[in-house]
């Protein structure tokens, strides 16, 4: 029986004017992908700072999920579970 | 209200308006805007009630298109900023331009990789321009220093030139539907074929309404000592057209060096041209003496404009976009530099000042009446 994946998305402060001052949103999803994808959803203007046009992560934000790097795992294909978190945070670089 | 000039900055950490009244005798700084991000091109968009433009070019979080309807007091973002379509498989990595269209509402927009993005409603949402951005030279070009990016949009009726680096000059004479490359007499210092069809990196491109057909071009020079393939090109930096830019000759004669960046006509004499040159190994003012080159007889012969401009000890860049021509009687030249200074050349940059010295370092520098 197939039950739903709830989890937690931390939104970092500097993108959190895209959906309405949220800190966190829980939505449904059973991998990294299927996050961004139900982001790019609920959220467009959220998941357009988030991805480029191809879809790809864009290069100075990292996810995590809750402390692992998504890039340690298996990437976008990494399977979420009912109760983690999965981290935007952007790269600390610029000068 | 009486008549104001305001002149936008765009620099490594947000988007600075500066406003004066016609003496230019002071200015007073807004800004920044754009939450310390790098802003590489603002268009003064004059027609109609005056908005302000800015690309917000975000290494975090994508490109955004900034707009003011209040002279620069408060920014806020377009609806939509250009991106290329899902499938297209390439994604928006600068903004390099914006630059009005047809249209009272309609704009162009040029970015990195070099493509052309146009939009009918003030920028709120974005068309790919098919017949430049798949041209099928598109995969051939290469990026120069700044990336690869489409960073000139001169359009004159319903002839479009456009400037890539390093793609060359692109002409369209059937209002974008199609372009063609037009760089018979511009040449490349960096290839083995010193005149190819196309890949010039061609650094700005300038014209005036009162000569049809007149362009001036500030190409990469700086190759009169190439030893490679191709033995030496000197003078291809600074050209000149006279037909729609079919085809291009050298002006460069008279300069200090041919390489430079920005290229800016006098706004009421098409005969007058100013370029900023730089040693093109660093990319600085010859001698750490800066100064402008003013010809006032269509590129024949040139003149040095430096009185109020440091003498030594000067060793900053003016980029592509970064001079510009006020339209007053006696017009006024601005300049911003990789250091962070706004210079104000009054009397047609007989005489310079330094309006601001300790700004974030300038990518570019647009100015109006409005």
């Amino acid at each position: 029986m197939e039950t739903s994946t709830s989890i937690t998305i931390h939104v970092p402060r500097e993108l959190r004017v895209e959906c309405d001052g949220a800190r966190e949103l829980s939505l449904s999803a059973s991998s990294v992908r299927a996050a961004l994808a139900e982001l790019e959803r609920l959220h467009p203007t959220l998941y357009r700072n988030i991805c480029d046009e191809t879809g790809a992560v864009r290069r100075h934000l990292n996810l995590f999920v809750n402390s692992a790097h998504v890039r340690e795992r298996q990437g976008l294909e990494t399977v979420l579970v009912s109760g983690d978190t999965l981290f935007i945070l952007p790269a600390v670089s610029g000068g | 209200m009486a008549e104001r000039v305001v002149v936008t900055i765009g620099t490594k950490k947000g988007l600075f308006v500066a406003e004066g009244s016609k003496t230019r005798g002071k200015f007073a700084l807004r800004g920044p805007f754009g939450n310390g991000v790098p802003v590489y091109s603002s268009l003064i968009d004059t027609r109609g009630t005056p908005k302000l433009y800015g690309s917000s070019c975000n290494p975090w979080f994508g490109m955004k298109v900034l707009v003011s309807k209040d002279l620069g007091k408060t920014f806020k973002e377009t609806k939509s900023a250009p991106a290329f379509p899902k499938e297209d498989g390439r994604a928006l990595a600068n903004i390099w331009s914006i630059e009005p269209g047809l249209g009272k509402k309609d704009l162009f927009c040029g970015v990195e990789p070099a493509s052309l993005f146009h939009s009918s409603n003030g920028g709120d949402s974005w068309e790919l321009v098919s017949g430049i951005s798949n041209h099928d030279h598109a995969k051939k070009w290469q990026p120069g220093n700044g990336g690869l990016c489409m960073h000139t949009i001169y359009r004159d009726g319903n002839r479009i030139h456009l400037g890539i680096s390093t793609g060359g000059h692109y002409l369209s004479e059937d209002g974008g539907a199609t372009f063609q490359a037009a760089n018979n007499g511009v040449g490349a210092g960096f290839s083995p074929d010193p005149y190819p069809e196309f890949g010039q990196c061609v650094h700005k491109i300038a014209g005036h309404k009162d000569a049809p057909g007149r362009l001036y071009m500030q190409n990469h020079g700086g190759w009169s000592e190439w030893t490679g393939p191709g033995g030496s090109r000197p003078d291809i930096g600074v050209l000149r057209s006279d037909d729609h830019g079919h085809t291009w000759r050298s002006i460069a004669k008279g300069l200090p060096t041919d390489f430079g960046f920005p290229i800016v006509v006098h706004p009421h004499d098409p005969d007058v041209v100013y370029v900023m040159p730089l040693e093109p190994t660093t990319r600085t003012c010859p001698g750490g003496s800066p100064a402008v080159w003013r010809s006032e007889n269509g590129g024949d012969s040139w003149r040095k404009l430096a009185k109020g401009l440091p003498k030594k000890e000067s060793f900053f860049t003016v980029q592509r976009d970064g001079m510009d021509v006020d339209h007053l009687k006696s017009p006024a030249l601005y300049f911003g530099t990789t250091t962070g200074q706004l210079w104000i050349g009054r009397d047609g940059g007989e005489e310079w000042d330094c309006l601001f010295d300790s700004l974030p370092p300038i990518h570019c520098v647009k100015v109006a009446v409005v």
